[in-house]
Protein backbone atom coordinates (compact mmCIF):
# COMPACT_ATOMS: atom_id res chain seq x y z
CA UNK A 1 0.00 0.00 0.00
CA UNK A 2 1.42 3.38 -0.99
CA UNK A 3 1.46 6.30 1.39
CA UNK A 4 -1.28 8.02 -0.62
CA UNK A 5 -3.48 4.90 -0.56
CA UNK A 6 -3.06 4.67 3.20
CA UNK A 7 -3.97 8.33 3.56
CA UNK A 8 -7.09 7.92 1.41
CA UNK A 9 -8.12 4.79 3.29
CA UNK A 10 -7.74 6.62 6.62
CA UNK A 11 -9.72 9.62 5.45
CA UNK A 12 -12.48 7.35 4.12
CA UNK A 13 -12.71 5.44 7.39
CA UNK A 14 -12.57 8.59 9.49
CA UNK A 15 -15.32 10.20 7.45
CA UNK A 16 -17.63 7.46 8.72
CA UNK A 17 -16.94 8.37 12.33
CA UNK A 18 -19.89 10.00 14.07
CA UNK A 19 -18.72 13.58 14.62
CA UNK A 20 -21.35 14.26 17.28
CA UNK A 21 -19.72 11.60 19.46
CA UNK A 22 -16.15 12.13 18.33
CA UNK A 23 -15.71 15.48 20.12
CA UNK A 24 -13.67 14.68 23.23
CA UNK A 25 -16.01 16.37 25.71
CA UNK A 26 -19.13 14.71 24.32
CA UNK A 27 -17.30 11.40 24.21
CA UNK A 28 -16.57 11.75 27.93
CA UNK A 29 -20.19 12.60 28.71
CA UNK A 30 -21.46 9.70 26.61
CA UNK A 31 -18.97 7.27 28.17
CA UNK A 32 -20.31 8.15 31.61
CA UNK A 33 -23.93 7.81 30.48
CA UNK A 34 -23.14 4.55 28.66
CA UNK A 35 -22.09 2.76 31.87
CA UNK A 36 -25.10 3.85 33.95
CA UNK A 37 -28.86 3.74 33.55
CA UNK A 38 -29.30 7.45 34.23
CA UNK A 39 -27.66 10.28 36.14
CA UNK A 40 -28.53 13.82 37.07
CA UNK A 41 -26.74 16.98 36.00
CA UNK A 42 -24.79 17.37 39.27
CA UNK A 43 -23.44 13.82 39.04
CA UNK A 44 -22.36 14.24 35.41
CA UNK A 45 -20.72 17.55 36.21
CA UNK A 46 -18.70 15.98 39.05
CA UNK A 47 -17.69 12.94 37.04
CA UNK A 48 -16.67 14.77 33.87
CA UNK A 49 -15.16 17.84 35.50
CA UNK A 50 -16.98 20.14 33.07
CA UNK A 51 -18.50 23.49 33.89
CA UNK A 52 -22.26 23.94 34.04
CA UNK A 53 -22.37 25.87 30.78
CA UNK A 54 -20.10 23.48 28.92
CA UNK A 55 -21.99 20.40 30.06
CA UNK A 56 -25.34 21.98 29.32
CA UNK A 57 -24.32 22.96 25.80
CA UNK A 58 -22.93 19.51 24.97
CA UNK A 59 -26.00 17.79 26.41
CA UNK A 60 -28.17 20.00 24.21
CA UNK A 61 -26.22 18.87 21.15
CA UNK A 62 -26.53 15.24 22.18
CA UNK A 63 -30.25 15.69 22.78
CA UNK A 64 -30.66 17.31 19.36
CA UNK A 65 -28.98 14.26 17.84
CA UNK A 66 -31.42 12.04 19.73
CA UNK A 67 -28.66 10.41 21.76
CA UNK A 68 -29.78 11.51 25.23
CA UNK A 69 -33.17 12.04 26.80
CA UNK A 70 -34.28 13.70 30.01
CA UNK A 71 -36.75 12.46 32.60
CA UNK A 72 -38.13 15.40 34.50
CA UNK A 73 -39.54 14.97 37.97
CA UNK A 74 -39.51 16.49 41.42
CA UNK A 75 -37.41 15.87 44.49
CA UNK A 76 -39.43 17.34 47.29
CA UNK A 77 -40.57 20.66 45.88
CA UNK A 78 -37.56 21.12 43.61
CA UNK A 79 -37.56 20.05 39.98
CA UNK A 80 -35.06 17.29 39.29
CA UNK A 81 -33.87 16.06 35.91
CA UNK A 82 -32.36 12.66 35.20
CA UNK A 83 -30.43 12.24 31.96
CA UNK A 84 -30.09 8.93 30.15
CA UNK A 85 -28.77 7.54 26.91
CA UNK A 86 -31.54 6.70 24.43
CA UNK A 87 -31.51 3.36 22.57
CA UNK A 88 -30.33 5.29 19.54
CA UNK A 89 -27.54 6.90 21.54
CA UNK A 90 -26.47 3.56 22.99
CA UNK A 91 -26.37 1.99 19.52
CA UNK A 92 -24.49 4.99 18.08
CA UNK A 93 -21.92 4.84 20.88
CA UNK A 94 -21.42 1.10 20.35
CA UNK A 95 -21.00 1.62 16.60
CA UNK A 96 -18.58 4.49 17.21
CA UNK A 97 -16.50 2.24 19.46
CA UNK A 98 -16.39 -0.51 16.82
CA UNK A 99 -15.53 1.92 14.02
CA UNK A 100 -12.74 3.51 16.00
CA UNK A 101 -11.27 0.11 16.74
CA UNK A 102 -11.55 -0.76 13.06
CA UNK A 103 -9.91 2.50 11.94
CA UNK A 104 -7.03 2.03 14.34
CA UNK A 105 -6.74 -1.65 13.43
CA UNK A 106 -6.51 -0.81 9.72
CA UNK A 107 -3.59 1.57 10.24
CA UNK A 108 -0.23 0.14 9.26
CA UNK A 109 2.36 -0.39 12.06
CA UNK B 1 -9.45 15.55 31.38
CA UNK B 2 -7.73 12.33 30.43
CA UNK B 3 -7.29 11.53 26.74
CA UNK B 4 -7.70 7.84 27.50
CA UNK B 5 -11.19 6.55 28.20
CA UNK B 6 -11.64 3.04 29.56
CA UNK B 7 -15.31 2.18 29.99
CA UNK B 8 -14.48 -0.31 32.74
CA UNK B 9 -12.56 2.36 34.63
CA UNK B 10 -15.34 4.89 34.09
CA UNK B 11 -17.92 2.42 35.42
CA UNK B 12 -15.74 1.58 38.43
CA UNK B 13 -15.11 5.28 39.10
CA UNK B 14 -18.84 5.99 38.96
CA UNK B 15 -19.66 3.16 41.37
CA UNK B 16 -16.81 3.66 43.84
CA UNK B 17 -17.61 7.37 44.08
CA UNK B 18 -20.32 6.19 46.48
CA UNK B 19 -17.60 5.23 49.00
CA UNK B 20 -15.61 8.45 48.78
CA UNK B 21 -17.68 10.41 51.29
CA UNK B 22 -16.37 8.35 54.25
CA UNK B 23 -19.83 7.49 55.60
CA UNK B 24 -19.31 3.74 55.17
CA UNK B 25 -16.03 3.98 57.11
CA UNK B 26 -17.81 5.83 59.92
CA UNK B 27 -20.58 3.22 59.91
CA UNK B 28 -18.01 0.41 60.22
CA UNK B 29 -16.30 2.36 63.02
CA UNK B 30 -19.62 2.41 64.88
CA UNK B 31 -19.97 -1.36 64.42
CA UNK B 32 -16.49 -1.80 65.93
CA UNK B 33 -17.47 0.56 68.74
CA UNK B 34 -20.53 -1.55 69.53
CA UNK B 35 -18.27 -4.59 69.83
CA UNK B 36 -15.92 -2.60 72.09
CA UNK B 37 -18.74 -1.53 74.42
CA UNK B 38 -20.78 -4.75 74.49
CA UNK B 39 -18.64 -6.59 77.09
CA UNK B 40 -18.45 -3.43 79.23
CA UNK B 41 -22.22 -2.93 79.28
CA UNK B 42 -23.23 -6.55 79.82
CA UNK B 43 -21.93 -6.98 83.42
CA UNK B 44 -23.54 -3.72 84.59
CA UNK B 45 -26.81 -3.80 82.61
CA UNK B 46 -27.33 -7.50 82.11
CA UNK B 47 -27.78 -9.34 78.82
CA UNK B 48 -31.23 -7.98 78.01
CA UNK B 49 -30.62 -4.27 78.64
CA UNK B 50 -27.14 -4.21 77.15
CA UNK B 51 -28.55 -5.78 73.97
CA UNK B 52 -31.46 -3.34 74.08
CA UNK B 53 -29.11 -0.36 74.33
CA UNK B 54 -26.80 -1.60 71.57
CA UNK B 55 -29.49 -2.72 69.12
CA UNK B 56 -31.82 0.13 70.07
CA UNK B 57 -29.21 2.69 69.12
CA UNK B 58 -28.89 1.41 65.54
CA UNK B 59 -32.08 3.03 64.20
CA UNK B 60 -30.66 6.39 65.34
CA UNK B 61 -27.31 5.63 63.69
CA UNK B 62 -29.05 4.72 60.42
CA UNK B 63 -31.25 7.81 60.65
CA UNK B 64 -28.24 10.08 61.26
CA UNK B 65 -26.28 8.59 58.35
CA UNK B 66 -29.34 8.78 56.09
CA UNK B 67 -29.85 12.45 56.96
CA UNK B 68 -26.19 13.26 56.26
CA UNK B 69 -26.38 11.42 52.93
CA UNK B 70 -29.69 13.07 52.00
CA UNK B 71 -28.86 16.66 52.95
CA UNK B 72 -25.06 16.86 52.75
CA UNK B 73 -23.77 14.24 50.32
CA UNK B 74 -26.43 13.94 47.61
CA UNK B 75 -26.70 17.68 46.86
CA UNK B 76 -22.92 17.64 46.29
CA UNK B 77 -22.51 14.45 44.24
CA UNK B 78 -25.85 14.21 42.51
CA UNK B 79 -27.86 11.10 41.77
CA UNK B 80 -27.08 8.07 39.62
CA UNK B 81 -28.85 4.84 38.77
CA UNK B 82 -26.32 2.15 38.03
CA UNK B 83 -26.30 0.14 34.84
CA UNK B 84 -27.44 -3.45 34.39
CA UNK B 85 -23.88 -4.85 34.68
CA UNK B 86 -23.46 -3.34 38.15
CA UNK B 87 -26.97 -4.35 39.23
CA UNK B 88 -26.26 -7.95 38.23
CA UNK B 89 -22.95 -7.84 40.11
CA UNK B 90 -24.70 -6.52 43.24
CA UNK B 91 -27.35 -9.22 42.97
CA UNK B 92 -24.62 -11.85 42.63
CA UNK B 93 -22.89 -10.34 45.70
CA UNK B 94 -26.10 -10.58 47.75
CA UNK B 95 -26.62 -14.21 46.75
CA UNK B 96 -22.99 -15.15 47.48
CA UNK B 97 -23.13 -13.44 50.90
CA UNK B 98 -26.46 -15.06 51.79
CA UNK B 99 -25.18 -18.52 50.89
CA UNK B 100 -21.82 -17.96 52.58
CA UNK B 101 -23.27 -16.58 55.83
CA UNK B 102 -25.91 -19.33 56.03
CA UNK B 103 -23.22 -21.94 55.45
CA UNK B 104 -20.94 -20.22 58.00
CA UNK B 105 -23.65 -20.15 60.64
CA UNK B 106 -24.03 -23.92 60.37
CA UNK B 107 -20.29 -24.58 60.04
CA UNK B 108 -19.60 -22.14 62.90
CA UNK B 109 -21.69 -24.23 65.29
CA UNK B 110 -19.81 -27.38 64.27
CA UNK B 111 -16.41 -25.69 64.46
CA UNK B 112 -17.22 -24.13 67.82
CA UNK B 113 -17.41 -27.61 69.24
CA UNK B 114 -13.91 -28.31 67.92
CA UNK B 115 -12.28 -25.15 69.22
CA UNK B 116 -11.72 -26.75 72.61
CA UNK B 117 -8.65 -28.36 71.06
CA UNK B 118 -7.24 -24.94 70.12
CA UNK B 119 -5.29 -22.66 72.48
CA UNK B 120 -7.70 -20.53 74.53
CA UNK B 121 -6.84 -17.29 72.74
CA UNK B 122 -7.75 -18.88 69.39
CA UNK B 123 -11.32 -19.82 70.34
CA UNK B 124 -12.59 -16.95 68.24
CA UNK B 125 -10.68 -18.21 65.17
CA UNK B 126 -13.73 -19.61 63.30
CA UNK B 127 -15.58 -16.32 63.80
CA UNK B 128 -12.52 -14.35 62.63
CA UNK B 129 -12.22 -16.52 59.54
CA UNK B 130 -15.88 -15.98 58.62
CA UNK B 131 -15.54 -12.22 59.14
CA UNK B 132 -12.36 -12.08 57.07
CA UNK B 133 -13.93 -13.98 54.17
CA UNK B 134 -17.18 -11.95 54.34
CA UNK B 135 -15.33 -8.62 54.25
CA UNK B 136 -13.04 -9.83 51.46
CA UNK B 137 -16.00 -10.98 49.36
CA UNK B 138 -17.68 -7.61 49.94
CA UNK B 139 -14.48 -5.73 49.05
CA UNK B 140 -14.14 -7.71 45.82
CA UNK B 141 -17.73 -7.36 44.63
CA UNK B 142 -18.08 -3.73 45.69
CA UNK B 143 -14.64 -2.63 44.42
CA UNK B 144 -14.20 -1.15 47.91
CA UNK B 145 -10.58 -2.00 48.77
CA UNK B 146 -10.61 -0.50 52.30
CA UNK B 147 -12.96 -3.33 53.32
CA UNK B 148 -10.00 -5.75 53.09
CA UNK B 149 -8.27 -3.73 55.83
CA UNK B 150 -11.43 -3.51 57.95
CA UNK B 151 -11.89 -7.26 57.51
CA UNK B 152 -8.38 -7.87 58.88
CA UNK B 153 -9.02 -5.48 61.79
CA UNK B 154 -12.37 -7.15 62.56
CA UNK B 155 -10.82 -10.62 62.35
CA UNK B 156 -7.82 -9.78 64.52
CA UNK B 157 -9.71 -7.85 67.22
CA UNK B 158 -11.29 -10.83 69.03
CA UNK B 159 -8.13 -12.96 68.70
CA UNK B 160 -5.78 -10.27 70.01
CA UNK B 161 -8.36 -9.23 72.60
CA UNK B 162 -8.60 -12.73 73.93
CA UNK B 163 -4.81 -13.00 74.02
CA UNK B 164 -4.59 -9.70 75.95
CA UNK B 165 -7.21 -10.97 78.40
CA UNK B 166 -5.42 -14.27 79.00
CA UNK B 167 -1.83 -13.11 79.08
CA UNK B 168 -1.99 -9.40 80.00
CA UNK B 169 -5.13 -9.49 82.16
CA UNK B 170 -6.91 -6.81 80.18
CA UNK B 171 -10.58 -6.94 81.29
CA UNK B 172 -13.66 -7.61 79.14
CA UNK B 173 -11.80 -10.04 76.86
CA UNK B 174 -9.64 -7.14 75.73
CA UNK B 175 -12.44 -6.05 73.37
CA UNK B 176 -12.56 -2.40 74.51
CA UNK B 177 -8.86 -2.13 73.56
CA UNK B 178 -8.76 -4.07 70.29
CA UNK B 179 -12.16 -3.06 68.91
CA UNK B 180 -11.59 0.44 70.28
CA UNK B 181 -8.38 0.75 68.25
CA UNK B 182 -10.13 -0.67 65.15
CA UNK B 183 -13.02 1.77 65.64
CA UNK B 184 -10.60 4.69 65.98
CA UNK B 185 -8.75 3.75 62.78
CA UNK B 186 -11.97 3.35 60.77
CA UNK B 187 -13.44 6.55 62.23
CA UNK B 188 -10.33 8.61 61.46
CA UNK B 189 -10.25 7.29 57.88
CA UNK B 190 -13.95 8.07 57.53
CA UNK B 191 -13.58 11.52 59.02
CA UNK B 192 -10.60 12.34 56.77
CA UNK B 193 -12.54 11.10 53.74
CA UNK B 194 -15.61 13.12 54.75
CA UNK B 195 -13.62 16.33 55.23
CA UNK B 196 -11.80 15.77 51.94
CA UNK B 197 -15.17 15.12 50.28
CA UNK B 198 -16.62 18.39 51.62
CA UNK B 199 -13.58 20.27 50.36
CA UNK B 200 -13.62 18.76 46.89
CA UNK B 201 -17.39 19.02 46.50
CA UNK B 202 -18.34 22.49 47.69
CA UNK B 203 -22.05 23.22 47.66
CA UNK B 204 -21.63 26.82 46.53
CA UNK B 205 -20.06 25.60 43.28
CA UNK B 206 -23.44 24.31 42.26
CA UNK B 207 -25.01 26.99 40.16
CA UNK B 208 -27.23 25.29 37.64
CA UNK B 209 -27.20 26.86 34.18
CA UNK B 210 -29.49 29.85 34.05
CA UNK B 211 -30.82 28.70 30.71
CA UNK B 212 -31.22 25.38 29.00
CA UNK B 213 -33.15 22.26 29.75
CA UNK B 214 -30.80 20.71 32.28
CA UNK B 215 -30.88 23.02 35.25
CA UNK B 216 -32.46 21.61 38.35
Amino acid sequence: MTERQIEQADIGALADIDQVIHARTRLTVLAHLYVVESADFVFLKNMTGLTWGNLSSHLSKLEDAGYVATDKGFRGKKPHTMIRLTDRGRTAFREYKQKMLQVLDDLPD
Amino acid sequence: MSQHISLKDVERKVFTSAFEDGLWDIFIALVFLAWAFAPVLTPSLGDFWSSAVLFGSWPFVFLALWLVRRYVVTPRVGTVQFGSWRKTRLLRFNVVMLVFLSFSAILGMVLALGTAALPAWMHAAPFSLVVLIAFSVAAYFLDFSRLYVYGVLFALSPLVGRWLYLYREIPHSGYPVTFGISATIAFLVGLAKFISFLRTHPLDAQEPPSQGAYGD
